[in-house]
């Protein structure tokens, strides 16, 4: 066989051991990730958090602060999201009924002309 | 004889090139291989868990569980939350937290918040050790289909906390929490004030004790010290290994103290480390135990 042919072939045998070895046995690893990163349910029980928080103290302002962390959506798409994963996921009525309390209170909330201070 | 016949592979008079091309070959092809997975498309974490959070979110994450649970005082959902998270010792991260934020100011109050599930968990630690195989057997009937690989080509199986499975199944295990709280109202009186001299351990340390009225002690109770010059707070409970109405202080001699508890009550003052013994050249400190009640 040629010995350019069998240079190549080494290569791309070279090439997809290093693929291997960098995306399956040791791939970059992300620690110090950000909420905004957290899969779906996580986030969603996130927002349940606030949710249960706000039934409680009824701190719109509070609760806009807090759901600013996960994402800069607005945070009553936020909560919106996080209903319709709720019931996708079977959490219990009285979960929904929170998320629902907290998305209609943010609904005619306006943030201060300041912004979110998180 | 021309150039050709001088090439011809079978001439044993060629020198012998060997195989090294290939080696270098592969190691070229390596290279590449890593770089372009290490670097220019390394494998993207979108679906990630609570317990790979960056410090300071994992506090976020704590103060929000802390306050949840505050709200809503459903122990498990916030035992399961905070199994989430990873820590290896969810009461010494919790009472490491709370004391940071008392150091700082804690302007939110999220201490006290801190410290009242601090006392809740170490309330249920005959509970609390089993949540790791809990959740284990949790996570093997349980298993989030729709979870995404993880990059070692593992699945993620933990479960949403608030699924009503996890519920159910927390809910067998779960003790009754009793955690104790005051009696609405009813302002704290100072029942005892004791010099104590028999413990070096405790010298200069300034012991309160909060119970309420069935003499029961009280966790997460905010107690205001000031001297001339400075203030701070600190709670109940963060050493519920002595008792969940304890906390301590330890005092600079010669400064003198006003005490009170930030929900009212006796305020004690012009405390000052006590001198036990006056033997030696230096003072022998003392320490002071305080205990509040409930009438």
């Amino acid at each position: 066989m040629n010995r350019w042919l069998k240079f190549i072939i080494v290569i791309l045998i070279g090439l997809a051991l290093g693929l291997v070895y960098g995306w399956v046995i040791s791939p970059v690893e992300y620690l110090d990730t950000t909420p905004s990163t957290l899969r779906y349910d996580y986030q969603t029980d996130y927002v349940l958090m606030v949710a249960e928080i706000f039934n409680d103290n009824q701190n719109v302002e509070q609760a806009a602060r807090q759901l600013a962390i996960i994402s800069s959506d607005p945070p009553v798409d936020i909560v919106i999201q996080a209903l319709a994963y709720g019931a996708q996921l079977g959490y219990a009525n009285a979960d929904l009924v929170l998320l629902q309390n907290l998305a209609t209170s943010l609904q005619t909330w306006q943030p201060n002309p300041g912004g979110l201070v998180p | 004889m021309n150039r050709v016949d001088s090439l011809n592979p079978g001439d044993p008079n060629l020198p012998r090139k060997g195989n090294w091309y290939l080696l270098t070959g592969l190691a070229i092809g390596l290279l590449i291989g890593l770089i372009i997975s290490w670097m220019i498309a390394p494998v993207k974490y979108v679906d990630t868990v609570p317990s790979s959070l960056r410090s300071d979110f994992k506090n976020e994450f704590r103060s929000l569980i802390a306050s949840a649970f505050y709200s809503t005082d459903n122990f498990e959902r916030a035992a399961a939350r905070l199994e989430l998270l990873g820590d290896s010792d969810p009461i010494q991260a919790l009472t490491i937290q709370a004391q940071n934020l008392l150091n700082n100011g804690d302007p939110t109050n999220t201490a006290f918040l801190l410290a009242y599930l601090t006392s809740a968990l170490k309330q249920n630690t005959e509970f609390v050790p089993n949540l790791t195989s809990t959740s284990i057997e949790i996570a093997s009937e349980t298993i989030d289909k729709t979870a995404s690989p993880t990059g070692n080509g593992t699945t993620i199986t933990e479960v949403t906390p608030s699924s009503p499975q996890q519920d159910g199944i927390f809910t067998l295990t779960l003790r009754p929490s009793s955690t104790p709280s005051p009696t609405p109202g009813s302002p704290f009186i100072l029942k005892s004030n004791q010099i104590i001299c028999d413990s070096p351990q405790k010298s200069l340390l300034l012991q309160v004790e909060v119970t309420n009225s069935a003499n029961q002690p009280i966790p997460g109770t905010e107690i205001i010290i000031t001297w001339t010059g400075g203030e701070e707070h600190f709670f109940t409970g963060l050493k519920s290994e002595i008792s969940n109405g304890y906390a301590d202080y330890l005092m600079t001699p010669d400064l003198v103290y006003n005490f009170q508890l930030a929900k009212g009550g006796a305020i004690v003052s012009n405390l000052t480390a006590p001198t036990c013994s006056t033997g030696g050249e230096s003072p022998n400190w003392g320490g002071i135990r305080l205990v509040f009640q409930q009438p």
